[in-house]
């Protein structure tokens, strides 16, 4: 199957070019950007990104873990310190909120690994479609297509100010 | 011998002309290293070697070469421990609190302050071991299954503190790392050898897709939101190790916000004392300047404001509460033995970063170098003036004392900074300094802004 890969000067003119491949059925679609755009976030995949989930997962698992690793641990071993409660609830806020950070943080990692798909291909071996122009300062999107479509594409591209456009797979 | 033939132009410079001028500029940093840098470095690890062999040393013969006497035990180690945590708050403050404020001006200086972090978080960890003397116990800090059955006691702002460090350390380190996968790829892209091999691990198949760059922005919008209270707690948490004693001069309510913007202070300083120098050498004039600078002070100046408040305040209710030990602790420290301390604290932090009034100063390199490394040395100071002179008077006349570093808490001392500015000469030619991948957002917005407005 046939691969174009379209470079491109802006982040806006991918946007456009992607959303008007999707609507037009192509799906074998990637975007390849040196920067974090806004406008390019959304385009293949409009569901927000789950990476919250793990933060949020991660800051509530600390904040239980925190208070009741203090508690147990203190009533386990019961030492009476001036007439106060073995657990002292109002200290323990220090560990859990610390807990709740460090989890919270480690998620957000594990978050960004398994959401973004890393580590990503095999060791030292990038995508056929990748270029190190998109490391630099260019954007890339490549379209995966039959080979009835690659002029159309390939017209598309270009009318979407696509500098180049080079056929990566045949 | 005959010197080996000129290597073909493309073997010199790794980055190729057609490269963009930002990943050229930036990576360039990283390449080759002058017979000053090895100086440098040489003179660091000698240093570093120095008070690597008095810390043995004093683990050999025990904590009696250092100068604690009665009844000053906490010294030069915490007075420096509690500055290198200090200075470790500007790499998060400028990472997480000004990304989430969109400061954009944070781009170009936020990478080599959240290393800054690290590296100081590193320093000062080190210096609760030295400080334990018996290092080989230190591990009892931690609660772990032991055959007593004993447990930590959470009620103590010493555990609170060994959580709010190790938290932060990780968390900084997380940051740090989030950050720099993309530039390592960038990096893995355009190098050769033993470097593309450890770039190509490092960068984990980066290759800056979609779906990438939407999970990597959510994970620094949701840390930044993780570490902004972080940055505020760990200080805070530090400043209660001394605040919930009973101590005249540390019993205050007002310790831990002053503490907070203190470390901001100290922060910022080192972190222009440290870019003042890189930026000339390697050339970076271009992508930080004066303004991230003039920028740097202004905060400078808000945070040296914010301290000057505490001082005033500290001794305001000093003089208002009527308490004897209190009055007399604080009159000790700016008339006792130590007033050299307590007045170098406070010409230094709140003299001279007044000069930051004028916009000629503040965008003045020299005076913002000598200013910032006048507030390093004034907050080193603040930390001595707190835990020294109030450890030296508490309530029993009888059991009053005068503390005097010794060369060995000197050395250790001297070592700090040399092992701080070590890992950051080694970290330059690992990795890159400046955010690359960041600076070129914000070319690519103005270019596309500047195209639009030419249609």
């Amino acid at each position: 199957m046939p691969s174009l890969q379209g470079v491109f000067d802006a982040p806006g003119p991918v946007a456009e070019a992607a959303k008007r491949l999707k609507n037009r059925g192509f799906s074998d679609l990637e975007i390849y950007a040196p920067a974090p755009f806004p406008e390019l976030d959304d385009v293949l995949d409009p569901k927000p990104s789950r990476v919250r989930v793990y933060t949020l997962g991660g800051g509530l698992l600390g904040v239980v873990t925190g208070y009741a690793m203090a508690i147990w641990m203190s009533n386990d071993w019961p030492a009476m310190i001036g007439g106060k409660p073995f657990a002292a609830i109002p200290t323990y806020t220090v560990i859990g909120f610390e807990l709740t950070i460090l989890f919270g943080a480690l998620a957000t990692l594990l978050g960004l690994l398994l959401v973004g798909r890393l580590p990503y291909g095999s060791f030292g071996k990038n995508d056929k479609g990748y270029d190190k122009r998109f490391s630099s300062e260019e954007f890339g999107l490549v379209v995966g297509c039959r080979e009835r479509d690659v002029a159309e594409v390939d017209a598309l591209l270009r009318a979407h100010h696509a500098k180049e456009v080079n056929l990566v797979e045949a | 011998m005959t010197p080996p033939p000129a290597l073909p132009a493309a073997l010199e410079h790794p980055h190729e002309t057609s490269d963009s001028k930002i990943n050229r500029d930036l990576l360039s940093v990283m390449d080759g290293v002058s017979p000053g840098y090895f100086l440098l470095l040489g003179t660091t690890i000698l240093v570093v070697t120095a008070a690597a062999l008095t810390w043995i040393y004093q683990i050999y013969i025990g904590l009696g070469i250092a100068g604690y006497t009665h009844p000053v035990f906490w010294g030069v180690y915490i007075v420096t421990f509690v500055f290198w945590i200090g200075i470790a708050h500007a790499g998060t403050l400028i990472s997480a609190i000004l990304f989430l404020f969109r400061a954009k001006w944070r781009n170009s200086i936020n990478r080599s302050a959240e290393a800054m972090t690290v590296m100081a978080v590193m320093t000062a960890g080190m210096f609760l071991g030295i400080h334990v003397g018996r290092i080989w116990k230190a591990y009892f800090i931690l609660p772990y299954p032991n055959q007593r059955g004993l447990w930590v006691n959470f009620r103590s702002p010493l555990e609170w503190d060994t959580f709010a460090i190790s938290t932060y350390a990780t968390t900084s380190i997380v940051f740090l790392f989030i950050g720099l996968i993309p530039d390592i790829a960038i990096a893995r892209d355009r190098y050769a050898g033993w470097r593309k091999l450890l770039y190509t691990g490092l960068a984990l198949g980066w290759q800056g897709t979609a779906r990438q760059w939407k999970a990597h922005s959510r994970s620094v919008l949701h840390l930044s939101g993780l570490a902004t209270p972080l940055v505020l707690s760990v200080h805070s948490v530090v400043s209660w190790d001394f605040a919930m004693s009973i101590v005249p001069g540390w019993h205050a309510t007002i310790f831990a916000p002053y503490f907070v913007a203190g470390a901001i202070f100290s922060g910022f300083a080192m972190v222009l004392t440290v870019m003042i120098p890189v930026r000339r050498v390697f050339g970076l004039e271009e992508y930080i300047t004066n303004y991230h600078f003039e920028n740097m002070a202004r905060l400078i100046l808000l945070t040296s404001l914010i301290v000057g408040y505490a001082y005033v305040t500290e001794y305001f209710v000093a003089w208002y509460s009527g308490v004897e030990a209190e009055q007399s602790a604080f009159w000790f420290r700016a008339f006792g033995p130590y007033w050299f301390s307590t007045w170098t604290m406070i010409t230094c932090n709140v003299v001279f970063p007044q000069l930051f009034w004028f916009k000629r100063l503040r965008t003045h390199v020299p005076t913002l170098f000598v200013v910032s490394t006048f507030v390093n040395i004034g907050m080193w100071f603040e930390r001595y003036v707190i835990i020294i002179t109030s450890l030296g008077r508490e309530y029993d006349p009888a059991v009053w004392g005068i503390y005097t570093p010794t060369w060995a808490e000197l050395t250790i001392f001297a070592g700090s900074f040399a092992f701080f500015a070590m890992l950051f000469l080694i970290f330059m030619k690992l990795l890159p300094v400046v955010a690359i991948y960041e600076v070129k957002e914000l070319a690519i917005h103005e270019r596309a802004h500047a195209a639009e407005g030419a249609h």
